[in-house]
């Protein structure tokens, strides 16, 4: 180019040059970060009360059941640890004012959404698809693996999807699921909250002793999936198709293989959040014509961006390290 | 390439986050990381992991990555919080996996380089939109008239102030034409390397950059273990710096794709069709392995080639050279004798080149002795030798092929079982280059004992330098750092080289 003289802005300018196509979509991505960085302050401001119709209220209805059921079984643990021997009601003062302090941590909130929109995923795969909520044609075929305990960590997998169901039903979501960052912060909001009569230390102290006692990571249900996606080594490809994983196996094997946190994997499934998914499709190594089809499983009517093509995998991954929603980023607040 | 798939591999922390004991592989990540044993966890994945399930008093479960230099690491690590107050973790390790970094893996993480690239640069400068300078901060001394200079200058394009390398445009290009751009600066006898960052604020199309300046030719730090690397580029070493990262891409690939067929992972098939794809993925991994060999045999035979003069424990090295191999030995019945713990060889060597010729010889070992047979790792302290021995129990090579066995390519008829007949080259190469050799005696039928010799360490354990030695078992492995020996070093066995390189 330097030898010919051509004016180097020239060849920026081009619709088909690479630079536009990156900065098209950098501009999309700088824009869905804006929406999901609005996500936490709007999901706070609608569990304060107030009835707003920018979020379903299906995710409302939920992110508050699941909110609240933590917040139930940390004051049923404290009064465990004060002898009380019979369950009861607690005041609807505490259990409101402990999920004020719960969901002060963005994680948690972002956690609780990602769940829920995960939910609602496995249900449109099932109602679209007849995809099973719990059985997907890859466990079938990992629980049937001459790998006897890559076999039995599919079991346990399936037997922990079909609680996620069951709880997701309910709006439940026991403690022993949370990740343990955020159990960790559930259970220091029990020490911090101000709105909870007054309890002596060692009763706190000791809730939280038991609950952490009992706790195993590797036993939720996340860290099952994502040992079965480790576990399944080269083979992980196989998981990078939805239809064929399930919602649950594709978020995790797609968040490892893009670089992303998984809760923003998951939400990036929404269809505010095109850009994103396309982009940590194409992260994990899927060509174009697999994107498309990725794109088709989970929207059905939507297609992926076209510039998508144009991006190599290594770029993609890059573009979404520097996106503000990356790990590590601020986020939120 | 080593991935136990199955095997547990088990260690333990104390109140202070230092790894106590690990097995292997850990124990080797630990050290290539830069780490001590025992010493803080020096692998920042699992530091992360296991600071936490500390503090939190809770068995967390994670996957880790990490990058070694040479291998990226996964692997799935629990660990439990012993219940006493104070007290570190248990760890345990699940599904290790290490496959070969391809070249471009720190390049994919572009948060990592440009946090990398703030660390490394001795200028940075506020950018507006139009690149005109708002603020200069420098740390380096013969940066000091640019910095002047800018100061009174401020409000006018940074370009202003640089020679940016062949360029003839009006300035500023476009940010993106000048990100990496080498430039000269006023005052400074450094070339240096421009990088521009954009700032982003969500909304806004463009609000300024930050700029920074590395110097590229700063003087190199010596690195333990990467003397190759820092070499200076040249046209000779077109398979390890091209070639190999652009072909193990597509092999990863072909292999990962046969696993998931072999593995029925897409779908039952067939049990014929499920033994092609492990062919094919057999095949794959030998491809890789060949790969790697290439390297190491372009790397050898490479002008200036010269290994670290380190104070090695070669009964240490002998260990985990036959742990690594342990699991392969088993699947064959064969036992592997290796030196107990508590017996110690010190010798002056590369502890990564060793534990490389050691592997090769154990291995080779496994792959040509019959099954439920037994291989001997034998160490002899000599005057100024350290010797350690690998016996096995196989055919043995016959007086008049043993000569030709260190040859280049040489297979001595043998095909399909996966070697490339460039194993024991590389291996007398490295030996030879480290002040030792590899030699080998055996008679037909009576198996064959290949014999590894490199310099003793002659010095008092207490030498100045070191200090690093403790009595533990898995005492530090690099005790420390000798003078580097040159490659080419006349100690009598030169004349044997053979010179087809």
């Amino acid at each position: 180019m330097e030898c010919y003289g051509t004016p180097m802005s020239e060849a920026a300018a081009s619709p088909e040059s690479v630079d536009s196509v990156e900065s098209t979509l950098r501009d999309a991505l700088v824009n869905e970060d804006a929406a999901i960085g609005a996500i936490v302050p709007i999901v706070r401001h609608l569990l304060a009360g107030n009835v707003n119709s920018l979020f379903s209220e299906e995710i409302i209805a939920r992110v508050r059941g699941m909110s609240e059921d933590v917040a139930r079984q940390l004051l049923d643990r404290l009064a465990q640890a004060q002898g009380e021997t019979e369950r009861r009601d607690h005041a609807p003062e505490a259990v409101a004012a402990l999920i004020e302090t719960i969901t002060a941590n963005p994680a948690f909130l972002r956690y609780l959404h990602a769940q829920t929109v995960e939910w609602q995923l496995t249900r449109q795969l099932q109602s679209r698809l007849s995809l099973d909520p719990v059985l997907s044609p890859l466990l079938q075929a990992l629980i049937a693996s001459p790998d006897s305990a890559l076999a039995a960590l599919a079991m346990n997998f399936l037997a922990s999807q079909a609680r996620f169901c069951q709880a997701q039903r309910r709006m439940k979501l026991p403690l022993g699921e949370l990740p343990g960052d955020l159990l960790h912060s559930a259970l220091l909001a029990l020490r911090t909250c101000p709105g909870l009569a007054p309890q002596s230390d060692e009763c706190i102290a000791a809730a939280g002793t038991a609950v952490r006692g009992e706790y195993d990571e590797s036993r939720t249900r996340l860290g099952l999936i994502s040992r079965l996606v480790m576990g399944m080594g080269g083979g992980a490809v196989a998981a990078l198709s939805i239809g064929h994983a399930g919602a649950a196996i594709f978020l995790s094997a797609l968040a490892t293989s893009s670089g992303q946190d998984r809760d923003i994997t998951t939400l990036s499934t929404s269809k505010g959040q095109t850009a994103r998914f396309a982009l940590a499709l194409r992260a994990a190594g899927l060509k174009p014509e697999a994107v498309r089809e990725q794109f088709l499983t989970v929207h059905g009517d939507l297609v992926p961006p076209e510039s998508i093509t144009r991006i190599g995998s290594d770029h993609a991954a890059a573009m979404l390290s520097s996106s503000g929603a990356y790990p590590g980023a601020e986020y939120g607040e | 390439m080593v991935n136990s798939g199955t095997a547990q591999v088990h260690a333990a922390s104390d109140g202070d986050d230092r790894l106590i004991r690990a097995d292997e592989p850990l124990a080797s990540l630990q050290i290539r990381c830069g780490g001590d044993l025992p010493g803080t966890i020096a692998v920042p994945a699992l530091l992360e992991v296991v600071r936490k399930a500390r503090t939190f008093g809770m068995k967390l479960a994670r996957p880790i990555r990490a990058l070694d230099g040479e291998h990226n690491v996964t692997a799935w690590v629990e660990v439990s919080p012993r219940a006493e107050e104070g007290a570190g973790c248990e760890i345990s390790v699940h599904g290790w996996r290490s496959e070969p970094a391809s070249a471009n893996v720190l390049e994919i993480d572009a948060a990592h380089r440009r946090e990398i690239d703030c660390r490394l640069a001795d200028f940075s400068a506020m950018l507006d939109s139009e690149q005109r300078l708002l603020a200069v901060e420098a740390d380096a001394a013969d940066l000091t008239e640019l910095v002047e200079e800018m100061e009174a200058g401020l409000g006018r394009p940074w370009t202003d102030f640089v020679s940016i390398e062949g360029d003839s445009y009006r300035q500023p290009m476009h940010w993106r034409l000048l990100d990496g751009a080498r430039l000269t600066v006023p005052g400074s006898p450094r070339t240096w390397r421009a990088r521009l960052i954009p700032r982003q604020v969500p909304g806004r199309e463009n609000s300024g950059f930050e700029l920074l300046l590395a110097a590229l030719d700063a003087l190199p730090q010596p690195s333990p273990g990467a003397n190759e690397d820092i070499l200076p580029e040249k046209n000779d070493r077109v398979v390890g710096r091209d070639l190999a990262p652009v072909l193990r891409q597509p092999i990863t690939r072909i292999i990962a794709n046969a696993e998931t067929i072999r593995t029925r992972l897409a779908g039952p098939i067939a049990d014929e069709y499920a033994n092609y794809a492990s062919d094919i993925s057999a095949a794959g991994q030998h491809l890789l392995a060949l790969i790697d060999d290439l390297v190491d045999l372009e790397a050898v035979e490479a002008e200036g080639f010269s290994t670290a003069a380190d104070r090695i424990d070669l009964a240490e090295v002998a260990r985990q050279a036959s742990g690594i191999l342990g699991v392969r030995a088993r699947e064959r019945g064969i036992v592997i004798d290796a030196p107990k713990l508590g017996e110690s060889l010190p010798a002056i060597a590369e502890f990564r080149r060793a534990l490389q010729v050691l592997l090769n010889l154990v291995g080779n070992a496994i792959r040509y002795a019959p099954s439920d047979s037994q291989i001997w790792v034998r160490l002899e302290d000599g005057e100024r030798l350290a010797r350690v021995i690998v016996a096995d129990q196989g055919p043995g090579i016959p007086a008049e092929d043993q000569p030709r066995v260190f040859e280049k390519f040489e297979r001595l008829g043998r095909s399909g079982d996966g070697g490339s007949g460039l194993g024991l080259y590389i291996s007398r190469r490295l030996a030879r280059a480290m002040g030792g050799d590899l030699s080998v005696e055996s008679a037909p039928g009576q198996g064959a004992r290949f014999i590894l010799d490199l310099p003793a360490d002659t010095a008092p354990y207490a030498d100045a330098t070191s200090g690093m030695l403790d009595g533990t078992e898995n005492g530090a492995f690099i005790r420390s750092r000798l003078p580097k020996i040159p490659s080419r070093r006349s100690n009598g066995n030169e004349a044997e080289t053979p010179g087809g390189s």
